[in-house]
């Protein structure tokens, strides 16, 4: 009987160093919200990039430095008027379906996000696009109607799918990166498995990855300290400090391209006036709100973050940055106004960041002139008052993008995508179309500065601090560096163990 | 005894529809209606876009309208598809239920288990250091909420035995040792202030219980105490009980659905929580309602079980 039972347990014992690789091992990670679908064209939320990004490549991809780099193109060339670009396919891609990637999935992928009925968000930056077309049996060839300087960097974002699995793509992805769907139980977790026919031969190194849904932040960090989790792919502030320091854990971090912000209504009294606008930029203290709401982790915003490197000017650059409350108060009597002038703020409420930074610049406006009342709302209702243009100001944090034209053009242009601030200048129109069809960079560089001093001082966005993206690992996951876009990808690249 | 039983069945009708209506109208009075959720951030979206979807949602509707089509098919058990995912909503609710459930009587069960032995400890221990003491730490059980009692319990957790795998879901089936460690954590903190306040019910009604005549007939007889408190006091002590612990199983849901989001417990009051947020209409009004439902069964079951402990209730 004993001897039955111990010959059982070897058994056991010999099972489970069998099934247990030596070295590849599942990467647990512990996410705060379940992803709503997982298409990667349709579903453009933090929650299903952070997954997406490991399983879809697109063309291109932006690394760490925020630079465009060759993905499921291998090689690409552009032709001297800017307008027809070649890209070489990757050879040895193939779909998790285990079909090889051809030209015709990538004319198809383009096609779909272009489709008004398939409703993506990413439509509007290939709206220029006007012809997609194979080139021999490994390349696609891209017409533009006149030269686009972001495109590249846009290409980054869309997926390349493989479109015999349109129909189920939200819930089961089929791509053809590092790592291929394995199974999602809602609310639990979402489990990928290595994909052993991956282009990039040796990768990935790990059998896997887990991503658990844990919607409090206080679990997620002790379930890093107990080894239940290996990575939280984004931290707040508090936890970032509470984790540093601990023997068995490891704080990454880098530049955050997301921004908190000031938005004003230029449609609307006090704010259609240009001058109020400059006044708050002149209330507001940046220095000040980086260390009361970001605990010193953030830097002071201008209009492009500081992970641009090519492309942000200092904030030192812009006059009305230099916080002088009296000017700001001679600027609104000189606007005709009755001081104090009263303001509604609507607040993001579902974001304590959003409402720390909100309660500093209350503060700092009303020793400036201005009275200004805080209305923390829920999400559904802010959104809905963001969208129709129901506020005469708001607090909110936004992502921001890898090159200035997608964020400028969709929200300052006249008529733009999301100017829900209704702000029109000629001039800045002007800089943004010059800017967007120029070649030379030293050229784009000079229209871009322009545009930014424009915007600091006179734009309807008071933009106030780019935080810092934490991301903790346990100590033994090696090879992991953080992407201010939030992309996984680099995932491919991580290993575990001694 | 029939009639009691139909006439809680026409309670219970009559607290599900009051039930049904209260939900149907407070998720749509909060402003922000699901398209908007839906299309989120994403301003690139026409008006029209917009009211087709609405109309696809059946939105666009007058509420009662929309409230009468909504009960006509819940009557044909048919209630509705999730607004996100398409998915009929009771296929979304089913595998919720288990997790909850698990908890719930878990909890309840623990909470019981020791509520009573704990209840007539401080009843007969009344004016001493054991009484005093049991009843401060209760006081404290019944005021601190479950979700910074199960924070705590992670904390200590994590610092006394850092490699313990007590985070997730694993289901009994799959892993019955993994699944019972698992639910130790929230189990506790959910029993908690349940049973703080079920032991000071039975403290109470066992100090009542204790001045009744009939213990002083039964001390007389010579009957040793542990007799007299567990043949004769408890017995009728336990009827308060058996209310209070009605009640809880509502309080425990309730409590549930902070606790599965402390410990990431895929459970029915996470999906809730999300549906709110999400104004995914047809998913909180259906898992409302089953919660609804399941409330009113448990009392009117309860009710039933005070018949059997108590003849008089029956009667009456």
């Amino acid at each position: 009987m004993k001897s039955t039972a111990a010959a059982i347990g070897l058994g056991i014992a010999l099972l489970a160093a069998a099934t247990v690789p030596a070295r590849a091992q599942v990467l647990e990670i512990a996410t705060d919200q379940s992803p709503v679908g997982l298409d990667p064209q349709v579903a453009t939320s933090f929650a299903t990039q952070l997954v997406t990004s490991t399983i879809y490549e697109g063309l291109t991809a932006i690394d760490a430095d925020l630079r465009v780099v060759p993905a499921l193109a291998s090689s690409w060339t552009v032709s001297d008027d800017g307008r027809t670009y070649r890209f070489q396919l990757r050879s040895g891609a193939t779909f998790h379906n285990g079909r090889p990637l051809t030209p015709a999935d990538v004319v198809a992928s383009i096609a779909r996000v272009r489709d008004p009925k398939t409703g993506s968000p990413y439509a509007s930056r290939f709206t220029s696009i006007t012809a997609v077309e194979p080139d021999g049996d490994r390349a696609v060839r891209v017409t533009l109607a006149q030269p686009s300087a972001p495109f590249l960097a846009q290409l980054a974002a869309l997926a390349i799918i493989p479109p015999e699995s349109v129909a189920e793509l939200a819930r089961h992805p089929v791509g053809t990166g590092a790592f291929r769907f394995h199974d999602w139980v809602p609310d639990t977790y979402i489990a990928l498995e290595r994909n052993p026919a991956y282009w990039d031969q040796g990768h990935p190194l790990l059998a896997g990855l887990k991503f658990d849904i844990v919607p409090e932040a206080a679990t997620r960090q002790l379930g890093l300290q107990s080894g239940t989790y290996r990575m939280v792919p984004s931290l707040d502030s508090a936890t970032a400090a509470a984790l540093q320091g601990q023997s068995r854990v490891k704080v990454l971090s880098t530049q955050d391209l997301a921004y908190s912000l000031i938005g004003l209504n230029a449609a609307k009294p006090p704010f259609d006036k240009a001058a109020v606008r400059e006044a708050v930029n002149l209330a507001v203290d940046r220095g000040e709100i980086v260390d009361a709401a970001y605990f010193g982790k953030a830097v002071p915003a201008g209009p492009l973050s500081p992970a641009l490197r090519d492309w942000a000017l200092p904030v030192s650059a812009f006059d009305c940055y230099r916080t002088d409350p009296s000017k700001a108060r001679k600027l609104l009597q000189g606007a005709g106004l009755q001081l104090p002038v009263k303001v509604t703020l609507n607040v993001l409420g579902s974001l304590q960041q959003v409402v720390d930074v909100a309660q500093v610049v209350q503060a700092q406006m009303n020793k400036a002139g201005f009275e200004v009342t805080l209305k923390v709302q829920e999400q559904g209702k802010f959104i809905q008052d963001w969208r129709g243009g129901n506020f005469e100001a708001f607090a909110s944090l936004n992502s921001g993008g890898p090159d200035p034209d997608d964020y400028f053009g969709r929200t300052f242009a006249t008529g733009g995508a999301t100017n829900v601030f209704k702000y029109s200048d000629p001039a800045l129109d002007k800089l943004l179309s010059d800017a967007r069809v120029s070649q030379n960079p030293g050229e784009r560089k000079r229209l871009y500065d322009q545009a930014q001093r424009i915007l600091a001082c006179d734009g309807p966005v008071v933009h106030l601090a780019y935080g810092t993206l934490f991301t903790a690992v346990r100590a033994d996951v090696q090879g992991y560096v953080p992407n201010p876009t939030r992309s996984l990808r680099g995932l491919r690249d991580v290993s575990t163990g001694p | 005894v029939l009639a009691a039983v139909f006439r809680r069945l026409g309670e219970l009708v009559v607290v599900c529809t009051g039930v049904s209506i209260l939900t149907f109208l407070m998720i749509r009075l909060i402003p922000g209606d699901a398209v908007q959720i839906m299309l989120g951030a994403n301003a690139e979206v026409t008006p029209q876009q917009i009211a087709a979807m609405r109309a696809h949602l059946g939105l666009d509707q007058s509420l009662f309208v929309q409230y009468a089509l909504w009960v006509g098919r819940a009557l044909h058990g048919e209630l509705g598809t999730s607004v996100w995912t398409g998915r009929p909503v009771l296929e979304e609710i089913l595998p919720r239920v288990g997790v909850t459930a698990e908890l719930t009587v878990l909890a309840l069960l623990f909470a019981a288990i020791l509520a009573i032995p704990l209840g007539c400890l401080m009843a007969t221990a009344r004016r001493r250091w054991s009484d005093y003491t049991i009843r401060l730490v209760s006081i404290v059980g019944i005021t601190t909420p479950s979700f910074w009692f199960g924070i705590m319990l992670l904390y200590a957790v994590s610092v006394a035995a850092p490699d313990a795998q007590m985070l997730g879901w694993v289901s009994f089936a799959d892993d019955p040792v993994g699944n019972l460690q698992r639910v130790i954590l929230p189990v506790t903190a959910l029993a908690l202030p349940v049973l703080a306040s079920l032991a000071r019910v039975v403290r109470a009604s066992m100090v009542e219980v204790m001045r009744q005549d009939y213990i002083r007939t039964a001390r007389a007889k010579g009957l040793p105490e542990r007799d007299v408190i567990i043949v004769h006091a408890l017995r009728n002590a336990l009827l308060p009980f058996l209310t209070s612990f009605g009640i809880m199983a509502g309080y425990l849901f309730g409590g549930s659905v902070v606790v599965e989001q402390v410990f990431a417990l895929p459970g029915l009051g996470r999906l809730m929580v999300g549906a709110i947020a999400e104004r995914n209409y047809p998913l909180v009004q259906a898992s409302i309602l089953l919660a609804t439902l399941t409330f009113v069964v448990v009392n009117a079951a309860v009710d039933l079980l005070y018949m059997a402990v108590d003849p008089r209730v029956g009667r009456a």
